[in-house]
């Protein structure tokens, strides 16, 4: 406590974001360590049940992507949400206001040229620099890593080619590196001939930014790594990044089946009361 | 050497997508095409290339009537590698509904929007419905989202544009604001009618339900006036097939909206 009586003026909100290089949301252990990774971060700033929005605008707003972003946090303890710009003539939302309210922005995959264009038309990309600037976590897979980069090395229009991003983190930044050699030569020959060094990220491993400076690289499945990629005398190198990893918590099926049991054994000892 | 017309169709509303069982505007636009079978692409943009919606346009343009296509600009990866030329190929390009913004952002990524300028010169029949129909204006009134908005669109016609268009209801009074405010005159389409422009011209308003109607509204003296065209109900036996000649703007119904 300040001693003229004043609160303390706040601390400057911390920026995160959270660059993942591929997974999905599905109910395997790397993904679920995943999510927990993603709800663990939203309650940092959001207590108990923070709230959390899906932006898939680079897959075209698929009900896809929307649904399994639900099945993953629908049971959870959080507030899912997701801003479709291709449904907003059913579904307005207040976009500013809404993206504002958030805990943490997930951004999915599919086209970065797409999503870059469609979030310009739509003034997103200055909401989410704000958002990000107010300590509300920012996160994505794929394109929706690639995105907060200087560029990205994007399968938009087919063949891996280089695309800028947003500049909001610097370097550059390749997802899926160990599943898709194509892109994985395209961004080593990009960065070779002069785009800003940066990262390669395997699926299931990501980076996460707190504040200045570098950022910590951790794993969600065993052998997944991240890269840190850049250019000697005109020569890519890569080096791989200690990273930390992010162990599986039990499914939600096994949750509910705790769960279950535990009712069951409350009935039991009651009727044990009762009887 | 013969010139082939440069056409657009831009409904209010209507086809496959808002129209089940009443092909008539479909049928229009395929009518318009000289090839026995025609080349047919659907670009889904607008509905952020939407599977059922890509389904639903190979239901309605079969096979057996036309070669239809689709590009999907979300799934590069699928469909053809060269755009420029698949879309120069056509004999139809038929843009389907929803957010006018994020379709002309989308395009411009993709270099589309100067494609279809090319196509369109090069006599490709360009059609669509709702967003589909506002991208080929200068400007288009926008309900898609909370309050109307200006869009501005590819240009290819010199006129403003507003589609869902309702008398007496809400696009009406946007509209006219607009207007009011400078946006260059131009033309509304109800629900299932459909502008017919050959070249820069407006030729013909036909329709796919007999009451649907286009208008002309301009700014006359600080006053906005909108002029009710004359209407081919597409469902009257011999209004087809379309003849794509100028004809000269009848208006029989004048009357000052404001």
């Amino acid at each position: 406590m300040s001693g003229n009586g004043r609160l303390p003026a706040a601390a400057t909100p911390v920026r995160r974001i959270l660059t993942l290089g591929g997974h999905e949301f599905s109910s395997r252990p790397p993904d679920r360590a995943v999510c927990e990774l993603l709800l663990r971060l939203a309650r940092e700033r959001g207590g108990e049940r923070p709230r959390i929005c899906i932006l898939p605008t680079a897959s075209g707003d698929t009900s896809e992507q929307i649904a399994s972003f639900y099945a993953a946090f629908g049971e959870r303890s959080c507030e899912p949400s997701d801003i479709s710009l291709f449904r907003l003539g059913r579904r307005p939302v207040a976009l500013r206001d809404h993206l504002l309210s958030q805990d943490l922005v997930y951004v999915g995959g599919g086209s970065m040229v797409n999503l870059l264009a469609v979030w310009e038309a739509h003034d997103i990309a200055s909401i989410l620099s704000v958002a990000w600037r107010q300590g509300i976590v920012l996160a994505g897979q794929s394109a929706g890593a690639m995105c907060w980069f200087e560029a990205g090395i994007t399968k938009s229009s087919g063949k891996p080619r280089a695309a800028a991003g947003l500049a909001m983190l610097s370097g550059s930044l390749c997802v899926h590196y160990n599943n898709e050699p194509e892109r994985r030569a395209a961004y080593l020959a990009a960065v070779a001939d002069g785009m800003p060094s940066g990262y390669g990220l395997d699926d299931y491993a990501g980076l996460l930014w707190e504040g200045e400076g570098t950022p910590s690289a951790l794993t969600a499945r065993r052998g997944a790594r991240a890269y840190r990629v850049s250019s000697q005398a005109g020569k890519a190198t890569e080096s791989p990044l200690p990273a930390r990893f992010l162990p599986a918590p039990a499914p939600a099926a096994l949750r509910e089946d705790i769960a279950e049991f535990r009712r069951i054994r409350t009935m039991r000892k009651r009727a044990g009361w009762l009887g | 050497m013969e010139t082939t017309p440069r056409q657009i169709v831009a409904f209010g509303g209507g086809g496959f997508s808002m129209e089940s069982g009443n092909p008539l505007l479909d049928d229009y636009v395929l009518g318009l095409c000289k090839a026995e079978r025609p080349r047919a692409c659907f670009l889904p943009s607008a509905s952020g290339d939407a599977d059922h919606y890509i389904v639903r346009f190979y239901r309605a343009f079969s096979a057996h009537r036309c070669e239809p296509s689709h590009i999907s600009l979300f799934r590069r990866e699928q469909g053809p590698t060269d755009l420029r030329r698949h879309l120069l190929s056509q004999d139809l390009i038929y843009v389907g509904g929803g957010s006018v913004v994020s379709l002309l952002g989308v395009w411009r990524a993709h270099g589309i929007d100067s494609i279809l300028r090319e196509a369109w010169e090069a006599g490709v029949v360009l059609c669509g419905l709702s967003a589909g129909s506002l991208c080929w204006f200068e400007e288009a009134v926008s309900n898609f989202h909370g309050d109307a908005k200006r869009v501005r669109g590819l240009g290819l016609l010199p006129f403003s544009n507003c589609v869902h268009y309702e008398r007496g209801g809400k696009r009406q009074s946007d509209y006219i604001r607009f207007l009011r405010e400078g946006l260059s005159g131009g033309y509304a389409a109800e629900d299932g009618a459909a502008l017919h422009f050959v070249g820069e011209e407006l030729s013909r308003v036909v329709a796919s339900r007999p009451e649907a109607r286009g208008y002309r509204l301009d700014m006359a003296e600080r006053r906005v006036v909108e002029m009710q065209i004359a209407t081919t109900y597409l469902g009257d036996a011999g209004a087809m097939p379309a003849a794509p000649v100028p004809e000269a703007l009848s208006t029989p119904a004048p009357s000052a909206a404001g």
